[in-house]
């Protein structure tokens, strides 16, 4: 018998390579990539708009579609493993939903165009907030169950909170371009944007990852994971603040991106194996490629209005989540 | 290394599941914790393993388990719950090698020597067959066994185990048994262990186990040599059966009869 290190390892190496290779393949074309009135162009438009159009948006634009990518696959894999459920999304703790009320609330107040940089600080408190909230409902000894279902409130008070924004919108067009941004996109964002989401995504990756020998711990239940060392609570605090805050960062930037999350685990789960921890960084890669190529995508629509990023991940999205759930029960774990 | 529990209790809301019960453990001996449904047999294991909240005090060699940092814990007891979930389908062997986390820095792979413990766990459990299937696709007794070989693998001074023969056909009961006490280890084994095992079938105990404690209502009722622990007048008391109790080869054998009728039981 070979032992799994033995053959597992260079197969992991494989999967990890690979989609590094595909995600900066994805990344070159879509610095390549543009998009005017007339619908896809390719390459620059001349030497002297080159360095502006390469500094002021293509190069944010692409940068962001993999650190959001990379920040919901890693929180996706992360919270299926906390959960130890497949169907496990950022989007089931109420983050997404609490920044974008942040979000909607700086505008409702007028306080931001969708593109200036109160917006995504009113989205990362939203998002902080949610958090509050949620170890305020769930307290520091709460359960998974506990957790889900504050999680669950946060969604639906964010939600009645966001619509009553909607509600007394001052004007439509203030209504339409709340509604516009909480579609979720990468057009038109800066390098600024970049800087202002890398400090709350890296300290939340970091936060996930510590939790990687925690998450194999407790496929064996609660009681198995803190006799092996690892405290459950603990292995669920690092994951639920860590994706908060990188979750945070993300939605503070873009809007809400659904489903990437979900869809980026399950794919590469066969690929990489069952243990939580062998899938972060192969889903934080994965989520990369797939942000970036539909962020492409959306480019290479026929000349029209630009689809929004968040309605193409969810119209793709939502069929596959379907899917999973219309699955036999018993090719889900127990 | 000595475990001592002293004065241990376990309460849940308005239950109290083990009242101040007070036991040294020492290596060498496989200890059979035994006792009617409910008389806080797993409670007990749980806080001598340091893994629910308690009022006394459990010591590991002298020092206080709740001193020890929890990876530190971690090495020195494993424990085997009764009947663990195992949320996702990882291969036999790489469930087993979980056992080896405590053991393991962050990102480091299983080391050659961490390959062997899990091998010879898997021996010892006899499932090194099937350690490259996934374990959703294992019968309930082998995955009982390869869970077994997990907790065998954290190779800690003190092993406790909670039913682990209970799903198991006759061949494994006694496989399994035979391992636990050569794995305690004790006369002229080189390595000796705790290890305390949670039984029901009172045979097996009074053959395999050189000692054997009885709970009853959340108390150690009784304590010592299996013909003094099982005897007929403390099977009788404690589990209100009838039992047939005999010798094959020189080793005692216990069978529960028949349920003793409730007239000899104090009526409520």
């Amino acid at each position: 018998m070979s032992a799994s290190g033995d053959d597992a390892r260079p197969r992991r190496a494989v999967l990890v390579g690979g989609l590094s290779v595909l995600a900066l393949l994805a990344a070159g074309l879509s610095i390549l990539v543009g998009r005017d009135g007339g619908g896809p162009t390719l390459g620059f438009g001349g030497p002297e708009l080159a360095e502006v159009i390469l500094a002021e948006i293509r190069v944010p634009r692409t940068l962001l579609a993999l650190l959001v990518g990379g920040t919901l696959g890693l929180t996706g894999a992360a919270l299926q493993g906390l959960l130890r459920n497949p169907l496990a999304e950022p989007g089931l703790l109420g983050a997404s939903s609490g920044a974008a009320l942040g979000a909607v609330i700086v505008f409702y107040f007028g306080l931001a165009t969708a593109t200036s940089l109160l917006l995504p600080l009113g989205a990362v408190t939203g998002s902080l907030v949610a958090l509050a909230v949620l170890y305020a409902l769930a307290g520091r000894r709460g359960n998974v169950l506990t957790i889900v279902l504050a999680g669950i409130a946060i969604n639906a008070l964010a939600a009645a909170l966001t619509s009553l924004a909607l509600n007394f919108a001052p004007s439509p067009y203030a209504a339409l371009e709340i509604l516009f941004w909480m579609l979720g996109s990468l057009a038109d964002r800066s390098l600024a944007h970049v800087y202002l989401a890398l400090p709350l995504m890296v300290p939340g990756w970091v936060l996930v990852l510590a939790a990687a020998r925690g998450l194999d711990a407790l496929t064996l239940g609660e009681e198995t994971a803190l006799s092996l060392g690892f405290d459950p609570r603990r292995t669920q605090w690092l994951v639920i603040g860590g994706t908060a805050l990188a979750v945070g960062g993300a939605v503070a930037v873009t809007g809400v991106v659904g489903f990437v999350g979900l869809v980026v685990p399950h794919l590469l789960r066969r690929a990489a194996g069952p243990h939580p921890s062998r899938l972060l960084l192969p889903s934080f890669l994965g989520g990369a490629l797939l942000a970036t190529l539909a962020d492409l995508g959306v480019r290479l629509m026929p000349p029209g209005p630009e689809l929004k990023l968040g309605v193409v991940t969810a119209l793709v999205g939502a069929p596959f989540f379907l899917h999973l759930v219309m699955r036999p029960r018993a090719e889900l774990p127990a | 290394m000595t475990l001592v529990a002293a004065n241990l209790t376990v309460r849940y809301q308005t239950r109290t599941a083990v009242h101040a019960t007070s036991v040294a453990l020492a290596p060498g001996e496989l200890v059979a914790l035994v006792g009617p449904n409910g008389a806080g047999k797993s409670s007990l294991l749980k806080a001598l393993a340091g893994l629910t909240p308690h009022g006394g005090d459990v010591t590991c060699q002298g020092s206080p388990l709740t001193a020890l940092g929890s990876r530190a814990r971690a090495r020195a007891v494993a424990y085997l719950p009764q009947d663990p979930p195992v949320h996702w389908p990882l291969l036999a062997r790489d469930l087993v090698a979980l056992g080896r986390l405590p053991h393991r820095g962050y990102g480091a792979a299983p080391s050659a020597a961490d390959r062997a413990i899990v091998q010879a766990a898997m021996q010892e459990t006899d499932t090194l067959e099937f350690a490259a299937r996934s374990v959703d696709r294992l019968s309930v007794g082998e995955r009982a066994r390869v869970l077994l070989a997990r907790a065998l693998a954290v190779q800690a001074p003190v092993l406790l185990v909670d039913e682990p023969i209970a799903m198991l056909d006759p061949y494994h009961q006694l496989h399994v048994m035979s391992r636990l006490a050569a794995y305690a280890g004790g006369g002229a084994a080189t390595v000796s262990r705790v290890v305390v095992v949670v039984l029901h079938d009172l045979g097996m105990a009074a053959r395999f186990c050189g000692r054997v404690l009885v709970m009853r209502d959340g108390a150690v009722v009784a304590d010592g040599a299996p013909d003094a622990a099982l005897g007929d007048a403390s099977i009788r008391a404690h589990y209100r059966v009838e039992p047939l109790i005999g010798q094959h080869d020189g080793e005692p054998l216990i069978v529960p009869w028949r349920p003793l009728r409730n007239e000899n039981a104090q009526q409520g």
